[in-house]
């Protein structure tokens, strides 16, 4: 896998460079870049398969290197120390990343699902989705990308009725009577989703408000979906879920 | 109607079948109370007949100062049994007719006032009458209490005469009295506090219902007070008769000054038939007295005065003394309020002292973790420690904190910067500032540095260079920070978060401090920016 790795401290590349040569053998870098305009260079004259993309790049982002491509088919593993914004947007794409200082076992991971998409030659369009979360404000994010075993699916958030817990996978119950198994934690979806309104009504269940019919007492607390099911709320959620709903 | 036009009515003129006796006017009748008509001489004027009094229903008098004679009769009503009647008749008291029947033989039919109701009539005398008082007492003896009692006074009224004055005032038993009895024209009354009551005392006479008592104030020329009765309660003469007397509150003289006393006769001057009676001798019925009334509130004796002194000057402490407690509240809520304010301030400080940028710490982990994968190990460790070092600082909640370890907290920063973009940097400062014994408050300047780093020179890599100095001025202490960098607009709001957590630190700073003790100098250029921190009258 030719790659390129993107940050401006160099520190950082000589660290990324370091670890790739030990744990990935695989991947060969072709170039570092330091700047955003140095960036673009090499991803032009390389054609790499992989890029690492550090985000916060003093005044600018690693985002504009990619505004700044006019084609795309790489697989990137973006990287940084700390930034929240870049990293929810980066979360709705379903796009892989890694915080520093690196931890050496979620790099052999990255590397590892990179390596997988480029062998199955999927077309990427979650750069694309990606920059397009971008222009919109945080809250107003209205589409998700899933990562499904062998395709990625963008799902609008309004057509998603549920998700269910499945041991490490989340089982997405969508509008259209369909089920999409994807292999992350509820928890990361509870947090991805909370700021959109999902409600986590119990630890293996997140419910989209908007498919909820009323609220049963049977059993200390069950919500009914105009789906006809009937989803636990457990005593801990039970306040914050009655609240959240009298607000709707 | 009828029996009260019959004894009210003014004139009532009828003829009289009796021939004229002794010059008296038959002709002329007037009623004299109850079933009583007279008729006097023919030459009297000022003939005042049938005076009633308040409370006295039955007794009514005539005065008559100019008749000689006089003729007194009674009429009865057809419907009253007339052998019922007994009368009687006193001569200045002295009984000359007693219990005596109506002599039924001499009843004559008569028309009353040319009414058309017939009446029985007969004459019960006639008198010589000048100079004496007639009363004749006339009852049913079906109703032996009702006596109707007709005077006749045919010798000049008396004018009233005051006796004394008394003043009742409270005491500890309760009340007690103090007499003027040394009655002129014109009397000075002082009335304490405690004297509640004014009692005027009376000459005794036969006709004191006919006197009634109105006070005046000379003031105002209007009438303040008016009695028509009088007590007999325990104001005995010395000849053992109850004297008239009445109760005056004190709370009818709202002010000290004159007021007039007058006693005079219910008699009203006017209203009569050939009445030829001038203001001047009707004033000689009147008694007129002055009383020249001080109130206590005005007037206070010695004691009194030292007493009220006293009182003023206790509330007045009392007063003064609330004030001071309330200032002293007021003072004492605002060093309150004051407290609390730098409290929250303080606690903003800290919360922004916290937010060392964790961009910086995780990159600088990033760093170390660089030398480890290189196996810099002695590196790693240095780092490492510097690193501890200054997470301690940020952790510590120390308010202040000395140049020298100020200086070390930068050292450890920059070195760590360093390792990510290899510049140069510099710490100087004054020979004659003490780093070890001067404090400032902690991470003052490590925002500011952050920003050169992060600003100024990161992309300038080694030739990029910072100078920090700490000078002493006078009494001021002078903190610089200045780079090689491209300098930054002032005028461009978004020039990072520390920058402006610093200035709004620096503003709760002199918000602690007081008087503005901290100022922030910015002076970017094209080649690098200068940051002059001063803390006025520190050292």
């Amino acid at each position: 896998m030719k790659a390129i790795l993107i940050d401006d401290e160099i520190s950082n590349l000589e660290n990324l460079r370091t670890l790739l040569e030990k744990h990935c053998p695989q991947v060969s870098i072709m170039a570092t870049a330091q700047n955003i305009n140095d960036a673009v260079d090499i991803i032009e004259k390389y054609s790499p398969d992989l890029v690492f993309l550090d985000i916060q790049m003093g005044e600018q982002t690693g985002f504009d290197v990619l505004k700044l491509l006019p084609t795309r088919n790489f697989e990137v593993i973006f990287v940084t120390a700390y930034d929240q914004y870049g990293i929810q947007a980066v979360k709705f794409a379903a796009l892989d990343y890694l915080l520093k200082p690196i931890d050496i076992e979620e790099l052999i991971n990255a590397v590892n699902k990179a390596e997988h998409k480029l062998a199955t030659q999927i077309q990427n369009l979650q750069l694309d989705f990606l920059l397009q979360q971008l222009k919109k404000p945080e809250t107003n994010i209205s589409k998700i990308a899933l990562q499904m075993q062998s395709e990625i699916r963008y799902v609008a958030l309004s057509e998603i009725i549920r998700c269910e817990a499945d041991n490490t996978y989340t089982r997405f119950f969508l509008s259209s009577n369909e089920k999409i198994l994807v292999s992350k934690s509820l928890k990361e979806y509870a947090d991805l989703l909370r700021p959109s309104g999902f409600l986590r009504t119990h630890q293996s269940h997140l419910v989209n408000p908007k498919y909820v019919k009323s609220w049963l007492k049977e059993d200390g607390g069950i919500l009914l979906l105009t789906s006809g099911e009937k989803i636990p709320v457990s005593k801990p959620n039970k306040d914050t879920v009655k609240q959240a709903l009298q607000q709707l | 109607m009828k029996k009260i036009i019959f004894i009210f009515l003014s004139l009532i003129v009828a003829v009289s079948t009796v021939n004229a006796q002794k010059g008296i006017n038959f002709n002329h009748i007037y009623a004299a109370g109850g079933k009583l008509l007279m008729c006097v001489d023919s030459s009297a004027k000022n003939v005042f007949y049938a005076i009633g009094f308040p409370n006295q229903p039955r007794t009514t008098l005539s005065y008559l100062p100019e008749v000689n004679n006089l003729s007194i009769s009674i009429n009865f009503r057809k419907n009253i049994n007339i052998r019922h009647y007994r009368y009687t008749i006193l001569i200045d008291s002295k009984p000359i007719v007693l219990n005596k029947p109506i002599d039924m033989t001499q009843l004559k039919d008569t028309h009353a006032g040319g009414d058309e109701e017939i009446f029985s009539s007969t004459t019960l005398g006639i008198f010589p009458v000048k100079g004496k008082i007639i009363t004749t007492l006339i009852y049913s003896i079906d109703k032996p209490q009702d006596i109707d009692k007709a005077v006749f006074y045919v010798k000049p009224i008396p004018r009233a005469k005051i006796l004394s004055f008394r003043k009742r005032f409270k005491t500890n038993q309760g009340v007690d009295y103090k007499w003027i009895t040394d009655i002129k024209d014109r009397t000075r009354i002082a009335l304490t506090e405690k004297e509640d009551e004014l009692t005027i005392v009376k000459d005794k006479s036969d006709i004191d219902y006919l006197y009634y008592t109105s006070i005046k104030d000379k003031k105002t020329n209007k009438i303040i007070f008016k009695s028509t009765t009088w007590d007999y309660g325990g104001i005995i003469s010395e000849d053992h008769e109850a004297l008239p007397s009445i109760n005056i509150d004190k709370n009818i003289f709202k002010k000290s000054g004159e007021y007039e006393i007058i006693i005079q006769p219910s008699i009203k001057w006017t209203n009569c038939l050939d009445c030829d009676i001038s203001p001047k001798e009707t004033e000689k019925y009147i008694t007129r007295h002055t009383l020249v009334i001080t109130l206590a509130e005005e007037s206070y004796t010695k004691k009194e005065l030292y007493s009220y002194a006293l009182m003023a000057a206790f509330v007045i402490g009392l007063n003064f003394l609330l004030i001071l407690h309330a200032i002293k509240k007021r003072n004492k809520k605002k060093v309150v309020e004051q407290e609390q304010q730098k409290n929250t301030a303080k606690l903003q400080l800290n919360s922004i002292r916290a937010q060392l940028n964790p961009h910086f710490l995780f990159n600088a982990l990033s760093g170390i973790q660089n030398l480890m994968n290189k196996n810099e190990i002695d590196n790693a460790n240095k780092y490492l420690s510097k690193f501890a070092r200054l997470t301690r600082n940020v952790l510590d909640d120390k308010e202040l904190i000395s140049l020298s370890q100020e200086k070390t907290l930068l050292d450890d920063y920059l070195q760590m910067e360093q390792l990510r973009f290899g510049f140069k940097y510099e710490i100087n400062r004054s020979e004659n500032l003490d780093l070890d014994n001067v404090e400032i408050p902690s991470m003052l300047l490590q925002p500011f540095v952050e920003n050169a780093v992060k600003h100024g020179i990161s992309k300038k890599a080694t030739n990029g260079k910072i100078v920090i100095t700490f000078t002493k001025q006078a009494n001021d202490l002078v903190l610089t920070i200045s780079d090689n960098g491209n300098g930054f607009d002032t005028e461009k709001k978004n020039n990072g978060l520390g920058l402006q957590l610093s200035a709004s630190r620096i503003a709760l700073l002199n918000s602690i401090y007081k008087e503005n003790r901290f100022t922030l100098a910015i002076q970017p250029s094209t080649n690098g920016t200068k940051i002059s921190l001063t803390l006025t009258d520190w050292l």
